[in-house]
């Protein structure tokens, strides 16, 4: 048994590899420190009884987390993987039938004390199911519907469904369209935090052919993942029923990459939030005076984070009335805070119960 | 054009002289496809093949604004409606009259030899209760025309009534049994132990098991076909289409060749390249049919196949008469967010 300081220190480590740190980011001691102090009232929570009120309590971790993951990116699995680890947990991952590569590879470079509390697999056993304390599930709305109906009432069930993320330009658009095209643009849009879509207030024509030079710049400084047939024709059809609107309508416009299917900016008239086919392509749309769910549809219940630029609090807070957990800086939506709350949930007290004296 | 698919098996030279005669006729009529053409500047003048006719891609059907009609909107007698949940946008398919439709329907069937049966059994809604559905007109024309019997084994709702199966089949005649395969799936549910079907029965299945968590493959379907109803693969027929289009494609039993009528041409590109997939090579589905001839008769589906050239070569018909294996409705083709999947398989 480890404790919290020995985790913090052995984590330290592992994310200071390269190949781990592009799915992690940088992360300290401090930070980890910080972190479980946020969320736990202090960095000893998980090793000794400490004054609760008139009680002294210990946080007890789920001695065995099934985490439940999925394909898109490895970004949350490594995410939810670093949670079970830094509070000391045994961490059984389930991959996606595709396998995830980066995720394994990267893997092999944690310390042999992380890697012991970590047993990887492609197929789940009866006993995998027993055995988990919690179960946190990565994946598409029938997944987490079907692996709901394996959870027992005592186990904790974190679900992370589908999500979509849209940013919000005020102002300042030359900036904005920097920012939204590297949003829109990293890891090829598939993740939960990528942008599908950009309201802008204004001239959003205007913006839309900003955004599409920077999305042709970024393209060129960092091209994108090659394409699978389905994904090239996901964004031919795109692009062709696009055209077939904006042949119609002048309001609507299409704006690619000449020769090939590297990105697509879609200026839209419409305030109905709709999913990109992903692969950089991205629908710019007004921003109505007032952005409410009945205005974006029946995916705003799905949002997960709102990049706004230019950031203000008060712009900010002026969002808080959306189904959104996270409103962000444009240009940081890929780049969550340690302490974020992922789909609302606190990542880390969220996981463990507690046991009282007194 | 009703002609056309009224005769004979139409030839590789009269198809090209009627699609070009076809394009032309939508190009002039259709404005929102003229628009779409121009935009891209293909006009009849500039092309002499029909391979280098514009198609559109399903989703135009989807725009309400912007119907895809070479007639008048105010002469629109029949509309067919993608299917789908109430929030999702339906693509329509208007017509000034299903004649033409409905001669598609007919003539394919004995162009392409498809067996004739005595007694129907359908699956799947009434016409009259579903009037928008393509799949339950196209049934109701198949009881009208084609089949000497038939019975229908719905109710109002949608929802199979087994007693009417069990008595459609109890004087032990060879039946036809035509559903989609989630209504077979609900009809293999319902019966505990096999149906005994006459000597000479066989089944129609069609789509997939939209908007449900079924992900059985094909081989896994026809093998309960011949553990409820004893009908070995050779005798189920497929049938592939979509509400935008006016004509049908079939293959029989597992692992072969879907065949279309004379009417009709099919081409496979691969999205990469844009250019026709090699054969053997995966690819999206490109549709021409000459029998929709009130829309658009190019049509580009999010469908995944390949070319079947050795088979193309040993239909029965005197002409290139189009064939492709279907592997599917591509699993990317709806738009996703993080995670999202779907359980969408082929429309209709």
């Amino acid at each position: 048994m480890t404790t919290t300081q020995e985790r913090i220190l052995l984590l330290t480590e592992a994310c200071s590899h390269h190949e781990i740190q592009q799915w992690t980011g940088a992360i300290t001691a401090h930070d980890l420190h910080t972190w479980v102090i946020s969320e736990l009232g202090s960095n000893m929570a998980l090793d000794a009884f400490l004054a609760h009120g008139p009680l002294q309590s210990k946080a007890i971790a789920p001695p065995c987390i099934l985490h439940i993951v999925s394909g898109n990116t490895a970004h949350a699995a490594f995410q939810s993987i670093i949670r079970g680890l830094l509070i000391g947990s045994h961490n059984v991952v389930k991959l996606p039938s595709a396998g995830l590569a980066k995720l394994t590879n990267a893997l092999k470079h944690f310390p042999s004390a992380l890697r012991e509390l970590i047993e990887i697999r492609s197929s789940l056993e009866d006993q995998d199911w027993s055995r988990a304390d919690v179960i946190i599930a990565i994946g598409s709305d029938e997944s987490i519907a079907a692996i709901h109906q394996h959870t027992k009432p005592h186990q904790i069930f974190i679900p992370h469904s589908h999500k979509v993320s849209i940013g919000l330009v005020y102002d300042d658009f030359e900036a904005a369209a920097i920012h939204a095209a590297r949003d829109v643009s990293l890891y090829n849009q598939r993740g939960c935090l990528s942008l599908h879509a950009i309201y802008v207030a204004g001239d959003s024509e205007r913006f839309a052919d900003l955004l599409a030079i920077e999305m042709g710049k970024f393209s060129q400084s960092n091209p994108a993942e090659s394409l699978t047939a389905s994904e090239a024709g996901a964004i031919r059809n795109l692009r062709e029923s696009t055209r077939f609107r904006s042949s119609n309508d002048p309001e609507f416009r299409l704006l690619e990459s000449s020769d090939s299917l590297d990105w697509t900016v879609i200026h839209d008239p419409s305030t109905l939030l709709e999913l990109s086919c992903l692969n950089r392509c991205v629908y710019v749309k007004p921003l109505p005076s007032e952005l409410n769910t009945a205005k974006l549809g029946p995916e705003a219940e799905h949002l997960s984070t709102i990049a706004i630029h230019p950031f203000t609090q008060e712009n900010a807070v002026s969002l808080e009335h959306l189904p959104a957990h996270r409103i962000c800086p444009l240009g940081q939506s890929q780049q969550p805070s340690l302490f974020w709350h992922h789909d609302g949930f606190a990542p880390l007290a969220s996981l463990v119960k507690w046991k009282d004296i007194g | 054009m009703v002609q056309a698919v009224n005769g004979k098996p139409i030839s590789d030279t009269e198809f090209n002289t009627l699609a070009m005669l076809v394009f032309s006729h939508q190009y002039q009529n259709n404005k929102p496809y003229q628009n779409f053409c121009n935009a891209i500047g293909t006009t009849p003048e500039q092309i002499v093949h029909w391979h280098d006719i514009p198609a559109l891609p399903t989703d135009a059907f989807k725009a309400d604004a912007l119907p895809l009609i070479t007639f008048p909107k105010e002469d629109v007698q029949k509309t067919f409606l993608t299917s789908g949940t109430t929030t999702e946008t339906k693509g329509q398919h208007h017509f000034p009259s299903t004649d033409l439709y409905d001669q598609s329907i007919i003539n394919a069937w004995h162009e392409l030899k498809l067996p004739e049966p005595t007694n129907a059994i359908f699956l799947i809604p009434h016409p009259e209760h579903s009037p928008h559905s393509s799949l339950s007109h196209m049934m109701g024309v198949i009881a009208q025309h084609i089949t000497q019997g038939s019975s229908w084994a719905t109710d109002e709702s949608g929802s199979l009534n087994l007693e009417k199966i069990i008595n459609a089949i109890k004087d032990n005649q060879p039946v036809a049994l035509f559903g989609t395969a989630l209504s077979f799936l609900h009809l293999f549910d319902l019966i505990d132990s096999p149906l005994q079907l006459a000597p000479g029965s066989w089944a129609m299945e069609t789509g997939g098991y939209k908007g449900t968590r079924h992900q059985l493959s094909k081989s896994e379907l026809y093998q309960r076909f011949e553990t409820k109803l004893g009908l070995p693969s050779d005798c189920i027929v497929n049938e592939y289409s979509m509400t935008e289009l006016s004509s049908q494609f079939y293959s029989r039993g597992l692992d072969q060749a879907h065949q279309g009528p004379s009417w009709t041409r099919t081409r496979v590109i691969d999205p990469l390249t844009n250019t026709d997939a090699k054969p053997g090579e995966l690819g999206h589905l490109v549709i021409y049919d000459l029998a929709n001839l009130h829309s658009v008769m190019a049509v580009s589906t999010q469908d995944l196949a390949t070319q079947d050239l050795a088979n193309q070569d040993q239909t029965n018909l005197e002409v290139s008469a189009p064939c492709f294996n279907l592997i599917g409705r591509d699993p990317t083709a709806l738009p996703r967010g993080c995670s999202r999947s779907s359980d969408e398989t082929l429309s209709r």
